[in-house]
Order: structure tokens, then sequence, then C-alpha cells
């Protein structure tokens, strides 16, 4: 007999400190409003905001509210999960919130997803989505709870 | 003094699946370095230099590569550098092993790529963790969730079908049905991989890259340490590495992998490449999901934005075609962490000396690219231009 494996296993919890731009972006979340904020220099909009712009190196300056609405970009529909993930199937897209530069990554329900072969035209090319809040708010992204077609 | 980096030896264990694998990640990775130390013909006494990884928490120890080395029999002297980019490690170790012998600093360094990936009960789990904290871990997403972004995008811009997705796969499977070290060696049609279980729109299981046991190891020189070693030596004529914003909502656009065209123009560019389809003989890419290697064709300049399925269809990149590509079956077929990252160097070095196994040796190839990607929504990339150097 020959033994070729033993189980490990980590459970461990951290605490993750969010600093001054995400811990205002979350604070917004819990009253309903995405925050972004402006690169001075080259003018993008980013939405998580970040402290410093990626492109030009310069600080971030001023801080603008999003409308909620936004347009579809990528998606894709997981029909497998993970082990403590959420429970397939569920869409997950790339939102171009009105006025934003970057995409803001979340679910977008109420989709019909019987059948792999006729979700593309669920949501075609400029497809219109908005946030549906969550009823408990604690600063977090999923109080955002899903985007839902318009 | 600086010196010009080459590759004058490889090694390779066989791939298996976790559930068939009787060694361990240190016998694997044993087994690798001494291969490599016999292709090479160089003494484990003369080597100046160990590069090694780690990707954390996929093997239930965030220090797997530090422990490995002093078991792996070379001395106990040998310098250590330990690289831990995610799912880029296994291309930068020799990024790193080239710069450190570049500089004049040492002669011998051996990259050593390990198994990293089949310790994990759920791989995707454990990737799943290394997503952006916070604002984009809670959605869901392992690797092959993230991957599925750009082929839909393509598709949404191209009018790519599932169909036209699948005959990277299916050449893949060809490719690695001769490869000798190659996990997954079966053929499948198009029809196979279209039907085979979806995972995440559009990909199917037979697009995504399955976990393979394997570990691989890669002999960097200095011109004069490459003196009195037994292959034709291949200079590493030209790399870099590149890196995108570090959530995937910042991605620009999915339908092209832009950070891979950047990087690609600024090695060839040190590599003097004009023309790449005409001047480069071999190319492994690293494309863990099949829609992914059109993409990248397209953004090295090997075929025009939404004509990397078209190149594929040609049989240009087959074996007997003028741009082979991913001879090894690449990723899709056998991907082990760093190894599989590591891999795609592994073998375009190979092709280069001719020491390639016979059924998959290019005749003749000079010029070869490599490629390897990795990080969150792919996020990192790193490239080289490798070639073969005659002896006088």
């Amino acid at each position: 007999m020959t033994i070729t494996t033993q189980r490990v296993h980590w459970d461990l919890n951290y605490d993750v400190h969010l600093g001054a731009t995400w811990g205002r972006f979350m604070a917004g979340l819990t009253e309903r409003k995405i925050l972004a904020n402006r690169c001075p220099d080259c003018s993008r909009v980013f939405v998580p905001p970040q402290a410093y712009c990626e492109s030009c190196f310069v600080r971030t300056g001023d801080w603008l509210e999003l409308p909620s609405e936004g347009v579809v970009e990528a998606f894709t529909v997981a029909w497998q999960s993970f082990r403590g993930g959420p429970t397939p199937p569920y869409a997950i897209a790339g939102i171009r919130l009105e006025g934003a530069s970057t995409l803001l990554m979340h679910y977008v329900r109420g989709l019909d997803l019987s059948d792999p072969s006729n979700v593309r035209e669920q949501l075609p090319p400029g497809t219109r989505v908005r946030a549906v809040w969550a009823e408990e708010r604690t600063g977090q992204i999923l109080d955002i709870a899903y985007f839902e077609k318009v | 003094m600086a010196t010009r980096a080459l590759i004058a030896g490889a090694g390779i264990t066989p791939a298996t699946s976790p559930r068939k694998q009787r060694s361990s990640s240190l016998e694997l990775v044993q087994e690798a370095v001494w291969a490599a130390l016999e292709h090479s013909g160089a003494a484990p006494s003369s080597l100046d230099g160990i590069v090694i990884g780690n990707i954390d928490g996929f093997e239930g120890t965030v220090l797997g590569a530090k422990h490995v080395v002093r078991r792996l029999g070379l001395g106990t002297e040998l310098p250590v550098s330990i690289l831990n980019t995610g799912g880029t490690t296994g291309g930068n170790l020799i990024q790193v092993a080239a710069r450190q012998v570049r500089s004049g600093d040492r002669h011998r360094v051996l990259c050593v790529g390990g198994p990293t990936f089949f310790g994990a009960e759920d791989l995707q789990s454990a990737i799943n963790t290394n997503s952006p904290m916070v604002v984009e871990q809670p959605l869901g997403m392992g690797a092959y969730h993230m991957g599925a972004f750009y082929p839909s995008a393509y598709a949404e811009r191209f009018g790519a079908t599932v169909e036209d997705f699948a005959v990277s796969a299916v050449q893949d499977h060809e490719h690695a049905s001769r490869n000798p070290y190659a996990h997954l060696r079966n053929t499948l049609t198009v029809e196979d991989v279209v039907s085979a279980k979806p995972l995440s729109s559009p990909m199917t299981m037979a697009m995504v890259c399955p976990v393979s046991t394997s570990a691989n190891a890669l002999l960097v020189t200095s011109e004069s340490g490459a003196a009195g070693l037994r292959p034709v030596p291949v200079l590493i004529r030209a790399m870099a590495t590149s890196s995108d914003p570090y959530l995937g909502g910042g991605k620009n656009d999915f339908a092209v992998m832009e950070n891979l065209a950047i990087l690609a123009r600024k090695v060839y560019q040190l590599a003097d490449v004009r023309n790449p389809r005409e001047e480069i003989d071999v190319v492994e890419v690293f494309s863990p999901y099949a829609p992914m290697q059109p993409m990248q064709l397209e953004a090295l300049g090997f075929a025009p934005p939404g004509g990397g399925i078209d190149l594929i269809r040609s049989g240009a990149t087959r074996i007997d075609g003028d741009l082979p590509v991913n001879l090894s079956g690449g990723p899709l077929c056998t991907n082990a962490g760093v190894a599989g990252e590591l891999a795609p160097y592994v073998y375009v070095a190979l092709q280069l000396m001719g020491d390639a196994p016979e059924v998959m040796q290019v005749p003749g190839a000079r010029r070869g690219l490599a490629h390897g990607t990795g990080g969150t929504f792919f996020q990192f990339e790193n490239l080289a231009i490798l070639e073969r150097q005659e002896r006088a």
C-alpha cells in the first residue's frame, strides 16, 4: 500500500484595510451613491475610485457621483462555480456606467439562464442595465445587490 | 562585465493528473533539475544561482519554493531568488535569471518550474482569493470566468462563434498528441469542443486547461558560462514584461489584447523584428483558454484584428505550416502552474537547439517567440525572442 496525499486545511480570517479612497466609495454605497473620481491630467473617471491615475502617475482630484445606469460591454455566464462561490448559473458583466472611463464588474440578474445557447441574444451590444440596491447596506460592493436590464 | 544571456539546457518531466500522480512536488522538481543538468552537461558545482517561484495560497504553504531548494541536492551555498508573481511566475523566472547573467553577476543560473496547481482541492476557489479583494473578489469569479470575458467581447466585436473558438483547441490537442511530455494527448473535433460541458460562456470545458502535475527547469548562462556545454546555445535576444491596471474593470477593451500588443512592439524593436510572420520560425503562446490564442496571435502581429481564427484555420500554425504555434500542445493540454508558465520558454529553446522530441521538431528553426501571461484578468504579460547561436 502507498499513501499518496494528506489533506491540509486553512481557516483564516483577514481584515482588509480599505484606505481613504475605497473607504469613501464604500460609505457612498450605504447611501445608494456610486462615487467616482477623476484624473486631473487625462480627465478619465475611475469607478471604483483610485488614489492615483495608473496612466499619468498623478494623484486623482475631484469626486463625482455617477448615475446608477450603464451599458454592458463584456459579460460571461458562469455555468460552474467553485467551493464557497455563488450557486450557478449566474451572469457577471463589465458595466460602463454613464460618464465612467473604467468598467464596474458586477452581477446581472433577471436573465433566462435555462439554456446556454440563448444567453447572447439577451445581452445584445448596447444593453442598458441599472443598479438594484440591497435592502441592508453595510459598505461593501454587494450593497449593489445586482444590475438588471432597464 | 555585462554579457549576453543564453539558454544552455532544459529538462521536463512527463505530466499527468493530480489523481494519478505518485510523486511529490519535490520529487518532480528534482527530476526536472537533474534532467536539465544532464541535458546541458553542466556539473551541479558549476551553478552559481537558482531562480524559483511559487504562487501564494496554491500549495497550502507560502514558502514552497524556499523549502524545495535545499533538498535539490545541489549544495548549500547557492544563492536563491524566489519569485511570486502569481500566474506569471514561471515566465518571470527566466526574465530574472537572464538579468542576473547579463549584469555579469552570475554565469550559470538554473530556473526551476515546479507544479503549483495540484495541491488545491478546488483550484478555482484558490484563484478567487487572488482576485482584487473587496471590489471584485465577491463577484463569483475564478480564473476561467475572467478568461471568458475576452471571447465574449471578441464575439461581439468580430462575430466569432463557439465553433470558431474551438479551432485552437482542436489544433492544440493535435499537437499535444505528438508531445511525449503533454498531459492531455487525446485529439478532439470541433464538435467535441462545442458540445463539451459549458463552463463560462462562451467557453466549454474543452476550451479550458487541465490541472496538471509536472516540472521543468532551464539553465541560463553567460557566454563564458555556455562554453563546454552540450546543446547548441540559444540567445535570449530580447525580453520584457508589461502590466495592465489592477482591477479587471480597468481594462479598456476586452476584445483585443492591448497589453500584449504594446509589449510585442517593444520586444520586436529590441530584437529588430520587422515582419514577425516572416522572421519567426516557431511560437509558444500561453493560452490556457482556447479563445485566447487567436487574440494573442493578433496582438503579436501575426494576423490583423479579427483574423486570428482564420490564421489557425489556414494551417499556417500547424507543424507543417510556416508559423508553427504551440507544438507542445500549450497550456490547454498541460498546465502545472509555475512549470506551465516556464514551459513556453523550455519548448522554444528545445526547438531552436534541435533537441525537441523528433516527432514535434521544426526542421531548421532559428528564431522563436515564447510568451506567458497571468494575474487577475491576465493583467501581466511576458515575452521573449530567442535565437539559435551556431557555434563557430
